[in-house]
């Protein structure tokens, strides 16, 4: 029998990780326990930043990852982070069969291979002071963790602030941050109610996991225990974009049960966000015009 | 069984590795390798150094060598000196005198640093050579400070509250409010142990000659405090204040050293020098010891030995009191030979089913989990607070560890406490949802 | 000869140190960023890195002034030749451990470098170069250990034992 290590990122609450379970489950049980994966959930065997390279190399045969932290390798790995860009379920959906081609052919070439996709509920504006409009953010300070989101907070008129994820209560109830932008599921995870009042539904992007394993590895296995594999990601990644709407509502219901005030974005705030989405969707399309346009026109033509 | 021979069979090793005098760092790296080797991962090299990279480059642990910087610099200064000269009036007539100021002086440094090795380098670097020199029992200051170095763990900020918080999904704010009571408990723990002692021991204290007690002289010393009280408030100030993040409040404090130390007329280049290379030696040893520690825990995530003794603890259906008393007992030997963020890191995934299971709160359990990775860092061989004040006195790591010994024992009081009053831990944290 | 190789000694220790003072000004300009407005790019990435250069720069140094911690209790008692003895065999053993690593590590770091290895976070920084004072810190290590090595094949006592000594006799 065959023992495979996946480490994932997220804890074990988190839908992605769930989902890693059963489809180690799914495996085990179809191959009558030849292929054995453990799950190796939070960062407990393999750093987060570390994963995608212990895959690429073989020290992990299979591993999950968060595909935006990818994207200083190749501008298509940003796809899911654009903001505006694809702001339903069903949008992400299609822009993530738009981008799958130049993924895989980029992850390939890295030596992995892509099983299958996780989406994250949209990532959503958590602020201190209620927001009608960006005039409201004005002069506050934006967690911002990347390129992309330092960008959007000073389109937004706010200025970009640097914060780990274990400081942003301390760095809210402090005031050293006013507002961030993050999903429901983050929010509830860490109690965002004990130190933030105001969750503006403005479903700005949906970013995704993705699941990738080593070429070599895979490719060492008979035909039926990959089959057997290739099947039980399919099936994950179908289930990951049924709960994960689920997950999005009840998120946002655990939110105001306790407290927060939970709104939909004003219509003068979308049509500002939109704009803002345009320049931003622009700029990421000059970063490398011939994969990323290839990636749009798939897109917007709707396949 | 067949994991049971390799656990035996690595733990014998690395006692005799080390026994033979093999550096600690240089032990947990081959005992991390064998194990690889004894989990059929043959790719040791690879993994060696991605673990590394990860392990050296981590952003929490970046105020570790500035707090050692630190505690270097204010060791050049009279600050020490000032804080023994400030304090001795008031604790003069208290049992076990000056050694109390070991336990306060890090109960309160540990509300500026989140990690226990930080907290015992820095004021170590203060208070032990302060307390030999005025003739006070060696193996008590060193137990004192082994004991209250792990504070810095339990008051916040702490790194460990956030590595448990992250994984278990418990608010961090609350989690650190929560740690504030039992941290009081254990500093009262501590002190009233101490008087106890010192009660017992009045021949292995100084006499009272030197310490002048009256309040005139009492206020005197207040005087000699501020610069101390000025640089921790400073400190505390810009944490609370909203203008820094708890790991770079380290910068804070190292520019705010210096800053006194120029002031004080104690600042050369040459002693700004000596007091860099200082830090260079502790922080590099402590360094690599994690490097090692965290490619120990790679392999024991591969070999799974943790999460197998996990899941036997969880499949003998105990009640609540007895799965803590098994989890102490997990922790503790674990403990001994992996660091206390490692066990927590590698047990988590199994442990927190079967304690929602068990209706144990997780808040409680945070602290819980807290207090017993705080012993881990003081049990032999594999104990932070061990090899921090090794490096500092030369003292052995098994001197250390008996010196350490009563001070282990109280903490597995206060787990005692929190677990047959666990509003100790849950009190402060309700407060908080009453808006 | 021996003065060049303290010249290093010394370069070891300095430049950990050096990395210590990059952590302590990348982290208030991070702070004074904040105040101001400004962002540092990447100063959490920047600082972990000067770091892991600060934890392996100095391993050198801090092996020779006998900073890294093991256990004396048993070897203490053992006669000057036992003694003797214990220190060549433990010093092979690590010299072949440290080998190994110095290997692992020079890998990682060409590793990154022919696969075009980039940072995550905001600047992305090509790995091999932070990575690469890994890699010469764990060499020097090595060294430093064959040094030591050497000493105690002439029948010296290795330097790191005698600073050992010099603290424990401070102390008692
Ligand atoms: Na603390
Ligand atoms: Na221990």
């Amino acid at each position: 029998a065959e023992k495979w290590h996946m480490p994932t990122p997220y804890g074990d609450g988190n839908l992605p990780t769930q989902i890693a379970y059963t489809f180690a489950q799914e495996i085990k049980d179809n191959t009558k326990g030849e292929l054995d994966i453990t799950v190796h959930s939070g960062g407990s065997l393999v750093k987060h930043t570390e994963i995608p390279r212990s895959v690429k190399t073989g020290q992990v045969q299979i591993g999950e990852v968060f595909l935006g932290i990818l994207g200083n390798e190749n501008p298509i790995y940003k796809h899911d982070n654009i903001p505006f860009l694809a702001t339903s379920f069903e949008d992400a959906q299609k822009l993530w069969e738009a981008a799958k081609p130049e993924v895989s052919k980029q992850l390939d070439k890295d030596g992995m291979m892509l099983l299958y996709a996780v989406a994250w509920p949209a990532q959503s504006l958590y602020s201190e002071e209620p927001v009608n409009t960006l005039a409201d953010l004005a002069g506050t300070k934006m967690r911002a963790y990347s390129p992309s989101t330092s960008r959007l907070a000073d389109l937004m008129g706010t200025t970009p602030t640097t914060i780990q994820v274990p400081d942003i209560p301390q760095a809210f109830s402090t005031g050293i941050i006013q507002a961030m932008i993050t999903s429901p599921s983050t929010g509830v995870d860490s109690q965002a109610w004990d130190y933030v009042n105001n969750y503006t539904d403005i479903q700005a992007w949906i970013p995704k996991n993705i699941i990738v394993v080593n070429k070599r590895a895979f490719r060492r296995l008979d035909k039926a225990t990959q089959q057997v594999i290739l099947d039980a990601a399919k099936h994950a990644e179908a289930a990951g974009w049924t709960k994960v709407a689920a997950r999005a509502e009840k998120d946002k219901a655990t939110l105001v049960e306790n407290g927060m005030t939970v709104s939909d974005p004003s219509p003068a705030l979308l049509k500002e966000l939109q704009a803002i989405g345009k320049t931003m969707t622009e700029e990421w399309t000059a970063e490398s015009p011939k994969d990323v346009g290839a990636i749009l026109s798939r897109y917007q033509n709707g396949m | 069984m067949d994991m049971m021979w390799i656990s035996i069979f690595l733990a014998v090793a690395m006692l005799v590795l080390l026994s033979l005098g093999v550096w600690v760092s240089f032990t947990l790296i081959a005992i991390g390798g064998l194990g690889l080797i004894l989990s059929e991962n043959y790719q040791v090299d690879l993994l060696f150094a991605t673990s590394s990279w990860g392990a050296s480059t981590a952003w929490s642990l970046t105020a570790l060598p500035l707090f050692i910087w630190m505690g270097e610099v204010l060791f050049r200064t009279r600050l020490s000196e000032d804080l023994f000269k400030g304090l001795s009036p008031w604790l003069g007539n208290v049992p076990g005198k000056l050694l109390h100021v070991n336990i306060l002086s890090c109960g309160i440094f540990a509300a500026v640093s989140g990690s226990s090795a930080a907290t015992a380098a820095t004021i170590g670097r203060m208070t032990l050579p302060e307390l030999r020199k005025q003739g006070y029992s060696d193996r008590m200051a060193i137990g004192t400070l082994a004991g209250s170095g792990t504070l810095g763990l339990l008051i916040p900020p702490s790194i460990i509250l956030i590595v448990y918080g992250v994984a278990a999904e418990v608010s961090i704010a609350r989690l650190f409010i929560a740690g504030a009571l039992p941290g009081l408990l254990l500093v009262s723990l501590f002190m009233g142990f101490t008087m106890i002692w010192g009660h017992l021991h009045k021949d292995e204290l100084p006499k009272t000659t030197g310490h002048e007690t009256s309040w005139s002289a009492r206020i005197k010393g207040l005087r000699k405090l501020l610069p101390v009280v000025g640089l921790i408030g400073f400190v505390l100030g810009s944490i609370y204040g909203g203008i820094t993040t708890p790991t770079e409040a380290a910068a804070i404090g190292v520019t705010g050293a210096l800053i006194l130390a120029a002031c004080t007329g104690s600042l050369s280049r040459h002693s700004f020098m000596e007091s860099l290379l200082g830090a260079v030696k502790s922080s590099c040893m402590i360094g690599f010891i994690l490097v090692g520690a965290h490619f120990l825990t790679l392999a024991m995530g591969f070999l799974g030995i943790p999460k197998a003794l996990a899941v036997w603890i969880a499949g003998m259906s105990l009640s609540p009191m007895e799965l803590i008393l098994y989890l102490t007992v997990l922790f503790v030997i674990l403990g001994c030979f992996l660091d206390g963020i490692s066990v927590v890191v590698l047990t988590v995934a199994v442990i927190l089913p079967m304690v929602q299971a068990a209706n144990i709160d997780l808040l409680w359990f945070g602290i819980f989990i807290v207090l017993v990775v705080e012993m881990s860092q003081i049990t032999p061989p594999v104990g932070f607070n061990l090899f921090v004040i090794q490096a500092l006195t030369g003292k052995n790591i098994l001197y250390v560890a008996k010196a350490a010994l009563p001070f282990f024992l109280l903490i597995g009081v206060a787990i005692l406490l929190i677990s047959i009053f666990p509003e100790i831990v849950t009190y402060l944290p309700t407060t908080m949802s009453q808006n | 000869m021996s003065q060049i190789k303290e010249k290093l000694y010394q370069c070891s220790g300095l430049l950990s140190g050096l990395c210590i003072v990059i952590i302590t000004l990348l982290l208030l300009a991070q702070i004074v960023g904040r105040l101001f407005g400004f962002i540092v790019p990447s100063a959490d990435d920047f600082a972990g890195y000067a770091l892991a250069s600060s934890t392996f720069l100095g391993l050198a140094y801090t092996f020779r002034e006998g900073g890294h911690i093991r256990v004396t209790l048993l070897i203490q008692r053992f006669s000057p030749v036992p003694r003797k003895i214990q220190e060549g065999i433990i010093l092979i053993l690590s010299l072949g451990l440290l080998c190994y690593l110095s290997y692992a590590c020079s890998y990682m770091v060409y590793e990154s470098y022919i696969y075009d290895e980039v940072s995550y976070g905001y600047v992305p920084v090509p790995l091999w170069i932070p990575q690469m004072p890994v890699a010469i810190g764990v060499i020097a290590l090595n060294l430093a250990i064959l040094d030591a090595f050497i000493m105690v094949l002439r029948g010296k006592k290795p330097t790191y034992s005698e600073q050992e000594d010099a603290l424990s006799l401070e102390e008692i």
